[in-house]
């Protein structure tokens, strides 16, 4: 089965495609338009002539160059004769939008597809999915208009979503954060394709490097479990697991079989597997974009920066709590930093620069950690409230992270102006965090990680 | 399955299995016993032995085995017994629990806790999908919040590590192997400086 040519194809058809601006058909078509998708595009309604300017065709039997990719969006009943069309037409992929299939009851008319697929070889997403979108060829099958859905900007990052609710969600909030994405799969029902087919995929595509994972369930557990563990040594797998408290709770005779439900199995799974597992949709976004940024990092000392004593203290914690250690700064640190900064700023880690300190303190400050042996990771907390901070400490802070010599982490809490600045960060690639707990706890996640990647 | 199949499925997997004969008169058990010894009740309808007065322990000699016998024979009540276990008293340690349960999705995996009630309590015990290695093994054994008590506190003498991350092989083994298993509680293993022993077992198809 051809499963690149869902992501990397020459032409679309687009089966149900429709002229009524309210129709999932309509969209599919002006998102390809838009989206500036590479390749030829054929709309296939029987009734139409031509939607925004495309001609249509009543068939894909009736297009005459050939067709690598098919999207279909018309009512369940009609999706396994589409397929066998697609299929004597020599289709390689389809990605069925429509609904109304297992997930209500009909089970029959998946199998139905499932044996279409099979029968003709074709590499098949859905049914009940929102398909794929590849930045880099412009693919886009996720049927939302881009005015309601942002599309993430061109990455590292490849996203796998069972569900398409969350994840249309998650692509329009990565868009918003600056992530770079490299594909996104939304497989639905996973008739014919899986979780597990989609892992190998993304885990073989040069162009991923953090791999994210939305699963409810999985079809095929134990291919499941041996594909994560080989997939997570080449690269990370932040893996979120909805449905964690529901059914536990079966009848059970045994201690094991009241203890190890359902979630504890999954975490289970996750450990063992050296995924890194999100508890809920803010953690995937607070791993991933530490894990894409910044360099892996196996040591486990700390070194803090702020121009806030409060948030010095507030960090300290959540290192302890995290299990990480605070560093010892070094003689030369302790040297470099005290000829650069006024007198009164206490030469310590966490080191409080004070609340006058502006961006050149915090260059020398970030500097001297970086060159200093005994810190691993640096957490620099600014408060962008404070009258000495302003954009110039952008530059400071990228310039330093683009060295990639070891992780920084920037906490900024605050509002609007905080915000605008926040952004700048991380579309430069600074990952940043409105609390040191949450910067603290995807740090220990990079380490833990890095670790199991070192061990090897 | 019966306990005397579960003990003997468990011993083929070279697991130390505390000495014990299943016995249906109280005559027999007292040909077998071996002072001091442990009386159980053996019946698939009986869950919680214990709380329903059908374990003695420390049973000193044949006065008191007369005795006990009877005793746990009454508190049984109406349920169906099997037979009456005989068993040497092991030698106090540290409880653990080792199990297992056949996932629908992942095929078998294995828990380890602190044995006795606390597993239930504090929901303190690590899982795992099998087979395991010893590495897996290991980080059990260090995951779970009692894992100071292994390591030995306030001049306790540290348990047997080596010997509980074989145990957990075995029972990985047996598990992966067997796939006839639903569920299954080897609880308590009781493991000293040097060496273990299980002590009760139920294995459910």
């Amino acid at each position: 089965m051809n499963v690149d040519v869902l992501f990397n194809p020459n032409s679309v058809a687009i089966i149900g495609a429709s002229r009524d601006p309210g129709k999932i058909g309509h969209v599919l078509v002006r998102n390809s338009i838009e989206g500036g998708f590479r390749g030829r595009v054929y709309p296939i309604n029987p009734k139409c002539s031509e939607i925004l300017d495309l001609k249509c065709y009543p068939s894909v039997k009736d297009v005459e160059g050939e067709i690598d990719l098919a999207v279909i969006a018309i009512p369940a009943k009609f999706v396994p004769d589409a397929l066998k069309e697609c299929g004597e037409k020599g289709v390689k992929g389809a990605i069925v939008i429509s609904g109304g299939f297992s997930e209500v009851g009909n089970v029959e008319l998946e199998n139905e597809l499932r044996e279409v697929c099979r029968k003709y070889d074709i590499a098949c997403l859905g049914p009940n999915c929102m398909g794929v979108i590849n930045p880099l060829t412009r693919v886009d099958s996720v049927f939302i208009p881009t005015y309601k859905m942002g599309r993430p900007k061109l990455g590292t990052v490849s996203f796998i979503s069972q569900s398409g609710a969350i994840g249309g969600a998650v692509l329009d909030l990565m868009a918003r954060q600056g992530f770079g994405m490299s594909k996104f799969v939304s497989y639905g029902n996973g008739a014919v394709l899986d979780e597990t087919d989609m892992l190998r995929y993304v885990a073989d595509d040069d162009k991923t490097r953090i791999i994210v994972l939305y699963i409810e369930g999985v079809r095929r557990g134990r291919e499941f479990f041996e594909t994560l563990k080989e997939v997570t040594k080449k690269k990370p797998v932040v893996v979120l697991k909805g449905g964690k408290t529901a059914g536990g709770a079966a009848a059970t005779k045994s201690h094991t079989g009241s203890l190890a439900g359902n979630a504890a199995v999954y975490e289970a799974v996750f450990k063992q597997c050296n995924a890194t597992e999100a508890r809920n949709l803010d953690q995937i976004f607070d791993f991933s974009k530490l894990f894409e940024s910044q360099p892996f990092c196996s040591g486990e000392r700390v070194g803090i920066i702020t121009n806030g004593g409060g948030l010095a203290v507030i960090a300290t914690d959540s290192v302890e709590e995290n299990g990480l250690k605070l560093a010892e700064l070094s003689e030369e640190s302790k040297r470099r930093i005290s000829e650069n900064v006024p007198a009164y700023v206490n030469i310590k880690n966490p080191l409080d620069l004070s609340g006058d300190a502006g961006a050149d303190r915090f260059g020398v400050a970030v500097h001297s950690m970086l060159e200093d042996p005994d810190i691993d990771a640096i957490l620099v907390g600014v408060l962008f409230q404070t009258e000495n901070i302003d954009s110039r400490i952008v530059s400071i802070l990228v310039e330093a992270s683009n060295l990639k010599k070891k992780p920084i982490l920037v906490v900024c809490p605050g509002g609007e102006y905080t915000e605008v600045h926040s952004r700048m960060l991380e579309n430069c690639g600074v990952p940043t965090y409105t609390s040191s707990a949450h910067a603290i706890n995807a740090l220990r996640k990079l380490v833990d990680y890095s670790k199991f990647v070192n061990k090897r | 399955m019966r306990y005397q199949d579960a003990v003997a499925l468990i011993k083929r997997y070279d697991i130390n299995f505390v000495e014990g004969s299943v016995v249906r008169t109280v005559d027999e058990a007292l040909k077998v016993a071996k002072y001091p010894v442990v009386l159980k009740i053996i019946s698939d309808e009986i869950l919680h032995k214990s709380d329903q007065g059908c374990v003695k322990l420390d049973v000193k000699d044949a006065d008191s085995l007369r005795k006990a016998y009877s005793e746990i024979m009454s508190n049984a009540g109406n349920a169906k017994v099997d037979g009456v276990l005989v068993q040497s008293m092991a030698k106090p340690g540290l409880e653990m629990i080792v199990g297992g349960r056949r996932d629908e999705q992942f095929g078998p995996v294995i828990l380890f806790g602190l044995g006795g009630i606390f597993v239930e309590v504090f929901k303190d015990f690590s899982l795992r999908v099998c087979p395991i290695d010893r590495d897996d093994a290991l980080e059990m054994i260090t995951e779970i919040k009692a894992y100071p008590l292994f390591k030995g506190v306030r001049g306790g003498k540290p348990a047997d590590i080596e010997a509980i991350a074989d145990v957990l092989q075995k029972v990985s083994k047996l598990l992966y192997e067997n796939e006839q298993i639903n569920e299954m509680d080897i609880n308590p293993v009781i493991v000293y400086g040097k060496g273990y022993c299980a002590v009760d077992a139920r294995v459910l198809p």
